[in-house]
């Protein structure tokens, strides 16, 4: 074995060693967020059934809620994708990098569900029909449209850019759905922070 | 000119003394809807001005009419 050879295999392995370092590391943040997460959830459902409530004031609750929530998610939603875009070249195979990736595909996958569904899945029927009532159709209906010219308008930018500059398929399907369900959520947001603000 | 759907809802759940939550309630919509309607932000479709009009026991024209 060469000195050349020597110095790759040792850089070899302490690359090796630096990513299972990372890897711990991210799974470990991910792991803090996940039970920070389902705390409040479970603070929040304690709190929710001390208070004795009708359908119609749960619905509402929940609603106003969802008003809140969708921005918030939109804004933590697009600041993740910074993980992406700051990845080193060629390191998309390391194992902390498909660890980041199947985060954000099950964020993307969870805020579509929400966005395509009456979401709240752990709440009564009765309680998510009537959240589900022709104002948040009409609400959703036009976020969805909103989002899907906005994702269309990302394609038709990325094709031009495309042009230009090196753009792989992950990467533009990766801005390409970042935009269309970031404004989807936001639009939503707006427009029913909107119908709740008129009391 | 745009024409804007207006509506009595206010004054009429106002005789019957209901607030929002109770007229909501009794149709089967949020009060986030019935709110809206009542505001103008919202345009209900035939069947839920049906459903108002009929628990709030008036013709819909009654309740809802066109302003140009």
């Amino acid at each position: 074995m060469g000195l050349d050879d020597d110095v790759t295999h040792r850089l070899l392995v302490t690359n090796r060693l630096h990513q299972g370092t990372s890897m711990n590391s991210y799974l470990l943040g991910l792991l803090a967020g996940l039970a920070v997460g389902v705390t409040i959830a479970v603070i929040i459902k304690w709190r929710d059934r001390r208070r004795p409530m009708t359908t119609v004031e749960r619905a509402d609750q929940l609603s106003q809620r969802r008003a809140r929530m969708l921005p918030a998610l939109a804004v933590v939603f697009l600041t993740q994708q910074a993980m992406f875009f700051s990845q080193m070249p060629g390191a998309e195979h390391a194992p902390v990098e498909r660890v980041k990736m199947s985060a954000w595909l099950v964020l993307s996958l969870v805020l579509l569900a929400a966005l395509a569904t009456k979401s709240f899945w752990l709440e009564p029927r009765a309680v998510r029909d009537l959240m589900e009532d022709e104002n948040t159709q009409a609400n959703r209906n036009e976020a969805m449209r909103w989002g899907f010219l906005f994702a269309m308008g990302t394609a038709v930018a990325v094709y031009v850019l495309g042009m230009f500059e090196p753009v792989t398929g992950r990467e533009a399907v990766h801005i390409i759905m970042t935009f269309g369900i970031a404004t989807a959520l936001l639009r939503w947001g707006v427009l029913e922070r909107r119908a709740h603000a008129h009391g | 000119m745009a024409e804007r759907l207006s509506n009595r809802l206010k004054d009429r759940r106002g005789e019957l003394g209901w607030t929002q939550a109770e007229l909501a309630e009794r149709v089967g919509v949020s009060r986030k809807t019935v709110n809206t309607v009542e505001n103008g932000v919202f345009v209900p479709s035939t069947v839920l001005a049906l459903k108002l009009a009929a628990v709030l026991e008036r013709p819909v024209e009654e309740l809802f009419w066109v302003e140009a």
